[in-house]
């Protein structure tokens, strides 16, 4: 058992307090957010059962038939209430071919998390590194050449670099190596097929989270704890890792953090490009087929990872920020 | 507050609990031993495994090597009896179907009569609504089982469904039709074993999950469609017919075929089935004897909604457009020679095609645009098609033909599906040209002739283009009572002229089985049905 | 994120009630008087600018585009629109003298139509931007000037609207309507966007509001509306230019996206990401119809975010 004194007890009911709060706080955008988007699946043309079958055209009585196993021929907002409801039973329905939305979405939500996780490490390592890098060579070349590189970063989008980088590193180094060093589609070689599309999908934010780590850290370095650390003949070395990274730390966890939920949101093209089954193709795909479950089951996911997410971030801002108090 | 212990323990598990996500549980795909398999490239599945609710290839695919036809079709493209013991008829009307004896499902029981009857009535009740319904509407009965949206049906069974004894079976159909016989080969008509239906009567989904057929494979474990990426299927050793040369057959989900193609380059899989067109040159120089090329029955057409707008009302203009078109290019530059250029309506490969019997299909760009000034055609037409399965590069190809070709506009409408198309078209808010395609149900001249162009097929089948000719109806009807298969096929090749000289549509190409093997297996033959022949397959080292 | 964090919001929303004075014409609060023409900080920003070599790039650069969209017969002369210009039996040549960058897959030469999908990017960009910057920046001023009820709808509206991931959202959108144009891409990105420019206004408007010399124009009876458009407003609109700049060249970018994706532009219309996904399929065989697009479109994205960065700092000189 852990003692715990009263201050600290009353700081971790109020901590408790403020998660709930904050958990409450999500539930009007869940809802906000899922309504909007059953509204636009809703208005998408075409018939769900009728697309099923091909090219072949169905036994209208047949359509009908299944229309309403499916609550299709109800009014919109019933065919929200069935699903909503659904989903706060933890249920998030079933599609149309009669399998259950959440095995349709597991395997390839695991793909796509895979994606985004590799590509968040690839962020925080490359980025924080280059950033680190440029702000301590602040002015000389080396800075320059970075911030040069990562205006390019920024600019190209991520159609091109994935292209780009599939033609380059996955083509072009095979036909001349014979070795097969980045997969080029797909997800049959383990953490090996995520490298060159996490890398792809992380570009941009890896250019921004450079950025960031520079200019955040440049700013510390000058502050006035700094200098009086510096003064007092502290090792430079000792200085920024003690001091300045910790607090230069706190934009960028903000920024990972809330980058998660761009990252999973972002896929669909990497996705596409590489094709990898994860969400972002089974979404697109999904909105084809008219699988109106499938399609509102995985925003709802997506929501819940960017409230979650930016929950997180909240509190580890906390952490570490000791000034930082919850109200 | 100051942050204490607590909120870092919370941040701190939170963070370290999606991390955990992330890694765990990769490898749960169903990718289990496979070590020794032989492997082939499928496309998801659209539905589990219910055979008469599989009408897409992917499924059709594994339920073929779960399940054993009644009949096949052998190399010279002939009917052979397979499950069935003999098919017999003396009035094309009344056929008595008896099994052989000794086949059993992969749960030891009895293969019965029975077992089709049950199977066949299932699907052809409108309360199942299988998607394989409309096979059956030929059978005496049907109408009972399928009074309409909003009524029960009256019976439990179609009345002309008899079992004669454990083994033997007899099939009434309404009207004559010398073609039955070919239809027994397709995935609707398998049987099914009593343990598939639950207490209420319907297929369980358990079954759907894990089926048990009577046919060279059975399945491992159930497939949980979204997320296993492979089926695992074991030889069944109890088959009584010619038995497969491997014991492990493992069907790997892919979504693209390029990423399969790959994959096949790398040794990952062992047999794809329809390769890319980017593939075809690579292929070609690079597999040798394991690449196979050969005829497919699919056609792809242009259609003119003629039911619904007299634009394309003068066969001229008909003729000019399908004359404009160079299809020999198309096929050969947006294709790769994944098509050929399509002659005649009834497709190579089977019996009753005549090359060249379309002479409004030969390129004459000069040609087509006179005739098509003569005859006062639109200055501007519309071509609508949906723009998946790369439909779209020929479409646009056509569209530039027919503009630089006939000097006019074409207007491209893009669709999501094709059903959309249909939909516009039934409720002529779309009156433009369409694309549409025909992959046999089962393997008759007849098949590409009544579904798509008999005047009964305007509301229920896939007549849209909305052609109806009284002389065409007589000539098929003639062929399906005729008694002999000559005497079938020789009117209805004359019903095929009738197409000829009309062009209620018009054939652009026919599809081509591009498939290629790895150097793991040898013997691969794909039969009339795109379904690889799994007795012939061996594993080379 | 929300009102957690900072305090400032909520400080914000006691410091409201305006002093109305009775049409007192006030001329002089302290910004409006000294906003002499040379000290302004417009002009300030201009001179800055006019040497920066990345401003000069990026507007030697943009200028180039924008001619290409307007007359893009300056550049190419093959009209990409005209069926007769593509022979199929030419397609997936390499670069020549009769084609500089090869054709692509319909024989169609893929220069004139690089060239002329600049139109129909540049035309989401800056009608997006535009209806973003009016639709956000309003919503964004009024929020934060008034604070209160109004507030608080609109920043949990604009929170749904953050959950939801844009492209994803864009895809939706553009799903419902059959044919994609420019102007249902720019519909779908500016519902989705919107809300970030609401944000910055309302955040800098907010700040504007406890300035010094804001203070000062209300203590010397300004008017709600004057202190808002004359007061407020010039502050605050220096941060949403440059996200704007910035966006514009993202929103370019995302119309490629939504284009390659099949939701975005439809042919016969010519856009970089169409031509992108036109190409894809055989990419392997024929790289240049993809590469040269994505070339043009990288460039085009570079050419603005090079002027957002340029504005930021002439605008914003403590970034420096």
């Amino acid at each position: 058992m852990i003692r715990e004194t009263p201050a600290e007890l009353y700081e971790r009911l109020v901590l408790g307090r403020y998660i709930i709060r904050r958990l409450l706080q999500a539930i009007p955008v869940l809802l906000g957010a899922t309504l909007l988007i059953y509204a636009v699946v809703f208005a998408l043309p075409g018939d769900p059962i009728a697309s099923m079958y091909g090219e072949k055209r169905m036994d209208p009585d047949i359509v009908a038939i299944v229309r309403e196993q499916y609550h299709l021929n109800d009014p919109f907002i019933v065919q929200y209430w069935y699903y909503i409801s659904g989903v706060f039973q933890g249920n998030l329905g079933i599609t149309f071919s009669n399998v259950p939305v959440s095995e349709i979405i597991a395997g390839k939500f695991q793909v796509t998390l895979n994606l985004a996780f590799t590509a968040l490490v690839m962020e925080a390592v490359i980025g924080v590194g280059l950033g680190f890098y440029a702000a301590l060579r602040r002015g000389r070349a080396q800075d320059t050449m970075i911030l040069a590189s990562t205006l390019v970063l920024i600019s190209i989008p991520t159609l091109v670099t994935g292209f780009v980088l599939q033609l380059v590193l996955g083509v072009k180094l095979k036909q001349s190596t014979g070795i097969e060093v980045f997969p080029i589609a797909g997800v049959s070689d383990g953490w090996r097929s995520y490298l060159l599309p996490a890398f792809v999908l992380a570009g941009t934010s890896i250019a921004y989270l450079t950025r960031l780590t520079r200019t955040s850290l440049a700013e510390i370095l000058r502050a006035d704890y700094i200098r009086t650390a510096v003064a007092k003949g502290m090792p430079r070395r000792r200085v920024v890792g003690r001091h300045a990274l910790r607090n230069a730390l706190i934009p960028l966890v903000t920024y990972l953090g809330a980058d998660l939920g761009t990252l999973m949101g972002g896929a669909v093209i990497t996705e596409t490009i590489f094709n990898l089954p994860g969400i972002g193709q089974e979404l697109f795909r999904s909105v084809y087929e008219r699988q109106q479950p499938v399609v509102v089951g995985i925003v709802t996911l997506l929501v819940l990872v960017y409230i979650l997410a930016n929950l997180i971030v909240d509190l580890l801002y906390a952490v570490l920020d000791p000034r930082i108090r919850y109200e | 507050m100051r942050v204490t212990k607590g909120a870092k323990i919370i941040a701190g598990t939170a963070v370290l609990a999606l991390g955990l996500v992330a890694c765990g549980s990769a490898t749960s795909t169903g990718e289990t031993s496979a070590a020794g398999a032989v492997r082939m490239k499928i496309g998801e599945p659209q539905k589990l495994f219910y055979p008469g609710e599989t009408v897409e290839s992917e499924g059709v695919e594994v339920l073929a090597a779960i399940f054993a036809p009644l009949v096949k079709y052998d190399e010279d493209k002939k009917l052979v009896e397979y499950i069935a013991d003999s098919i017999k008829t003396s009035d094309n009307r009344v056929w008595t179907i008896k099994i052989k004896s000794g086949f059993t499902w992969h749960n030891g029981d009895p293969l019965t009569a029975q077992n089709y009857v049950d199977a066949w009535n299932y699907s052809a009740n409108q309360e199942n609504a299988q998607s394989a319904n409309y096979f059956f509407a030929r059978i005496q009965g049907y109408e009972d089982l399928n009074p309409g949206e909003g009524k029960t049906p009256t019976a439990k069974g179609m009345s002309g469904l008899k079992v004669i004894d454990e083994e033997t079976f007899q099939v009434t159909l309404t009207q004559p039709f010398s073609q039955f016989s070919t239809m027994l080969g397709y995935t609707a008509f398998y049987p099914l074993p009593e343990v598939a239906f639950g207490d209420d009567g319907k297929i369980t989904e358990e079954y759907a999950k894990k089926p048990i057929g009577q046919g060279l494979f059975k399945i491992d474990a159930p497939y949980n469609k979204g997320s296993d990426q492979a089926i695992s299927l074991t030889r069944y050793e109890g088959f009584k017919g010619e038995q497969p040369k491997f014991d492990k057959l493992q069907f790997k989900i892919y979504n693209s075929a390029e990423t399969a193609w790959n994959d096949l380059q790398g040794g990952n899989i062992d047999i794809q089935e329809q390769l890319p067109p980017s593939a075809i040159s690579t292929a070609k120089a690079e597999l040798g004897d394991r690449y196979i090329d050969q005829e497919d029955a699919g056609i792809g057409y242009i259609g003119f909604p003629l039911i619904s707008t007299d634009q394309y009302k003068d066969v001229r203009i008909r003729r000019a457009i399908s004359m404009a078109i160079d299809r020999k290019t198309i096929t050969e530059t947006v294709f790769s020679g994944t098509r050929a250029p399509a002659d005649d309506f009834i497709n190579p490969l089977l019996e009753g095609y005549r090359p060249g019997a379309c002479t409004a299909c030969v390129y004459d760009p000069a040609a087509a645009k006179e005739l098509y000034v003569e005859a006062g055609g639109p200055r501007t037409l519309e071509l609508g098609s949906n723009m998946d399965n790369g439909h779209k590069e020929w479409i646009e190809a056509v569209a530039n033909n027919l503009r630089s070709n006939l000097g006019i506009e074409v207007k491209v409408s893009p669709y999501e599906k094709f059903q959309q198309i249909l939909d516009e078209l039934d409720a002529k808010t779309y009156t433009g040209m369409f694309r549409s395609g025909w992959i046999i149900d089962y393997p008759s001249a007849e098949n590409y002739l009544t579904p798509i162009f008999s005047t009964g097929a305007i509301k229920t089948g896939s007549n849209y283009a909305g052609y109806s000719n009284p002389d065409f109806d007589r000539l098929v009807a003639k062929g399906d009572s005729a008694s002999s298969a000559e005497q079938s096929l020789k009117f209805y090749k004359k019903a095929d002229d009738l197409l000829l000289r009309d062009l209620p549509m018009i054939p652009v190409f026919y599809y081509r089985m591009n498939a290629a093997f790895s150097e793991h297996v040898k013997g691969v033959k794909i039969n009339l049905l795109n379904q690889v022949e799994w007795v012939s397959v061996e594993k080379a080292v | 994120m929300s009102d957690t964090v900072t305090p400032r919001s909520r400080r914000a929303r006691h410091a409201k009630s305006p002093l109305r004075s009775p049409g007192g014409p006030s001329r002089g609060g302290p910004a409006a008087g000294t906003a002499g023409r040379p000290a302004s900080l417009w002009n300030d920003a201009w001179h800055d600018l006019r040497r920066r070599p990345l401003f000069i790039a990026a507007a030697v650069l943009i200028g180039v585009i924008l001619l290409m969209a307007a007359v893009p017969q300056l550049f190419t002369s093959v009209d990409p629109y005209d069926a007769t210009s593509c022979r199929l039996g030419d397609a997936r040549q390499a670069p020549s003298a009769a084609h500089w960058f090869g054709t692509d897959n319909q024989g169609c030469d893929t220069l004139a139509r690089t060239v002329y999908g600049a139109r129909n990017s540049l035309l989401v960009g800056l009608s997006t931007t535009v209806v973003t910057v009016l639709v956000g920046g309003l919503l964004g001023l009024v929020a934060g000037f008034r604070g209160g009820l109004p507030d608080a709808l609109l920043s949990r509206v604009t929170e749904i609207f953050f959950a939801i991931p844009s492209v994803l959202g864009a895809l939706l959108i553009l799903a419902v309507f059959r044919t994609g144009t420019v102007w249902t891409v720019m519909l779908a990105l500016a519902v989705l966007a919107w809300p970030m420019t609401f944000r910055i206004m309302r955040a800098a408007v907010i700040t504007a509001k406890g300035q010094d010399y804001v203070v000062a124009a209300r203590a010397l009876g300004a008017s709600g509306r004057r202190l808002m458009f004359r007061h407020i407003l010039p502050n605050a609109i220096t941060s949403v230019i440059v996200v704007a700049t910035v966006n514009l060249g993202v929103f370019i970018a995302a119309e490629a996206g939504l284009s390659f994706l099949g939701v975005g532009i439809q042919s016969p219309e010519i856009s970089w990401g169409l031509m992108i996904a036109d190409a894809r399929p055989r990419f392997l065989e024929a790289a240049s119809p993809l590469l040269f697009p994505a070339a043009f479109l990288s460039l085009t994205v570079l050419a603005f975010i090079m002027l957002g960065d340029a504005v930021r700092d002439a605008l914003d000189p403590k970034l420096r």
